[in-house]
């Protein structure tokens, strides 16, 4: 067990994290989440993968923790909200341009920009957020994303495509609010 | 273009790689041959980029270490009722449970003990039990060649009079009898010191009877009152130091229930005084007719003066279902 803890404690600390946007509780999420899996290692039948198991028992608990709060929409990564500045403004247009693909290492490199999306993210609502994070971050194929939030197929399709959608139009809203400040 | 879900979708998919090989190929051709398909690929792209592009935070160094105490943490809890640590709480518990039971016995046992001080026998020192429910013991036995007198299915009692001056109350109880229109069967035991009568009467006479001793009842050195009712009550009750006020109340009292009853009363109450330290100012205040009176509810037709009791000839009325033994008792 100690090595499965090992193995998976970033990635889900991580897909926690990115979900319900402070570190300390996300920990927390973490922490609660391998002691569920060692009380009820029991039950686990293997009619799914470990992986997906283990990913839904944490985005269960995140979710609930989420609707508990309700205060994780207005909260950024650990609890800082990003004001963008000219580089990171300039950036997220080149992200939201549909001219030319962005670079990957150039949005990692700016603190403001990943201070921007993830602030974008914590907007969406959560099944959204869940299904983006899941994908995008932890980088499951769809049937696994179904498998971990129990939807159909078809369900995380149309909702990741209507997550990425109000995604987009979070970040044009972020892109204007931050050129009428600068004029 | 205007958003079209469908369409969204599929190119949601396509960017995710989640299509066929066939559809993959379609949708290539037609992002090549429509640059609103090309252009809002490139935006789901970039979406996806750098959302995808976060950095990737680690778990704490410590979250194994919490995990692992917060696993002993509830597992202690859990199995606590099974563990050798919980077995020792469950003998705590016991203990504690029989510690109080036997606290709870040990407080019966008191109470017990302080009832039984307050309605047992006192031995030896002339104070007899005040009320009990077997056979009269204490009564002595009908003498071979003595009257007898068969009671009825009412009340029968026995007076003890114990006094030093037997031959004055012989005959003040002669003459009462005799004012009273009673009938008495008469026996004496020179030996002993005895005189014995054995009536039967109404209640009425019965308790005018007692009411007329009044007057010489305070020389009396000590009174007892047994009285039994028929075999369905089943139980005797033995009042000692009783007053003439609460002989007369008992006998006249409306049925043998209710005799038997006041009875009790009587003795409890005698036997009380008779314990409690302030016992002459009770003695006293007993003594007072009056009080008595309003300690005790006598019937008026057993409230009887002295003065009413020696002028009073009239026989006694209603049926005679009493029959009353009064000893008189020499005291050496």
């Amino acid at each position: 067990m100690e090595r499965l803890i090992i193995k998976y404690q970033n990635r889900i600390f991580n897909v926690v994290l990115k979900m319900c946007g402070n570190s300390d509780d996300a920990a927390e999420l973490t922490q609660e989440t391998f002691v569920k899996v060692i009380e009820s290692i029991e039950k686990f039948k293997g009619r799914s993968s470990f992986y997906t198991w283990l990913f839904r028992i944490a985005v269960n608990l995140t979710l609930n923790y989420c609707q508990r709060q309700a205060r994780t929409a207005t909260r950024s990564l650990d609890a800082e909200n990003t004001e963008p500045d000219g580089t990171a403004d300039q950036l997220l247009r080149d992200v939201l341009s549909d001219d030319r693909a962005v670079d990957p290492a150039m949005v990692a490199q700016s603190r403001e920009l990943c201070g921007l999306a993830m602030d974008a993210l914590l907007k969406l609502e959560e099944p959204q957020r869940a299904v983006v994070v899941l994908r995008d971050i932890e980088g499951m194929n769809y049937t696994e994303i179904a498998d971990v939030l129990n939807i159909e197929l078809g369900t995380v399709r149309s909702r990741l495509s209507r997550a990425r959608g109000n995604l987009r139009e979070i970040l044009e809203a972020m892109v204007n609010e931050g050129e009428s400040k600068h004029r | 273009m205007k958003a079209n879900p469908n369409i969204d979708e599929l190119l949601c998919s396509f960017v995710d790689g989640e299509l066929s090989a066939r559809q993959q190929t379609e949708v290539q051709r037609l992002a090549s041959r429509d640059p609103e398909v090309g252009r809002r690929l490139r935006q789901l792209r970039n979406c996806r980029t750098l959302i995808g592009a976060l950095p990737r935070a680690e778990a704490p160094g410590e979250l194994l270490e919490q995990i692992k105490l917060a696993v002993e943490r509830k597992t202690l809890l859990e199995e606590q009722p099974v563990s050798g640590v919980s077995t020792a709480g469950v003998i705590h518990l016991m203990a504690r449970r029989l510690v109080a039971a036997a606290a709870m016995i040990a407080l019966l046992g008191v109470l017990g003990f302080v009832v039984y001080q307050i309605v047992a026998p006192i031995a030896d020192t002339g104070v007899q039990p005040v009320a009990h429910i077997d056979k009269p013991s204490r009564m002595e036995p009908a003498r071979p060649g003595a009257p007898t007198v068969v009671a009825d299915s009412g009340l029968s009692g026995r007076l003890e009079i114990r006094t030093g001056t037997v031959a004055q109350a012989d005959a003040v109880l002669k003459r009462a009898v005799e004012q009273n229109g009673l009938s008495a069967l008469v026996a004496s035991d020179d030996a002993a010191g005895t005189r014995t009568y054995k009536l039967v009467s109404s209640r009425q006479g019965v308790g005018r009877l007692i009411a007329s001793l009044q007057s010489i009842w305070q020389s009396f050195d000590g009174v007892t009152l047994q009285i039994e009712g028929p075999e369905q009550f089943a139980a005797s009750v033995t009042v000692h130091a009783v007053t003439p006020e609460q002989a007369a109340s008992i006998v006249a009292s409306q049925n043998t229930a209710a005799s038997i009853e006041t009875a009790r009363n009587y003795a409890v109450i005698n036997a009380m005084a008779r314990r409690t330290p302030g016992r002459d100012i009770l003695r006293m205040v007993s003594n007072d007719a009056a009080s008595v009176r309003d300690l005790v509810t006598i019937d008026e037709n057993v409230r009887i003066t002295k003065t009413q009791a020696e002028t009073t000839l009239t026989p006694p009325q209603g049926e005679p279902n009493v029959s009353l033994t009064i000893v008189l008792l020499h005291t050496r």
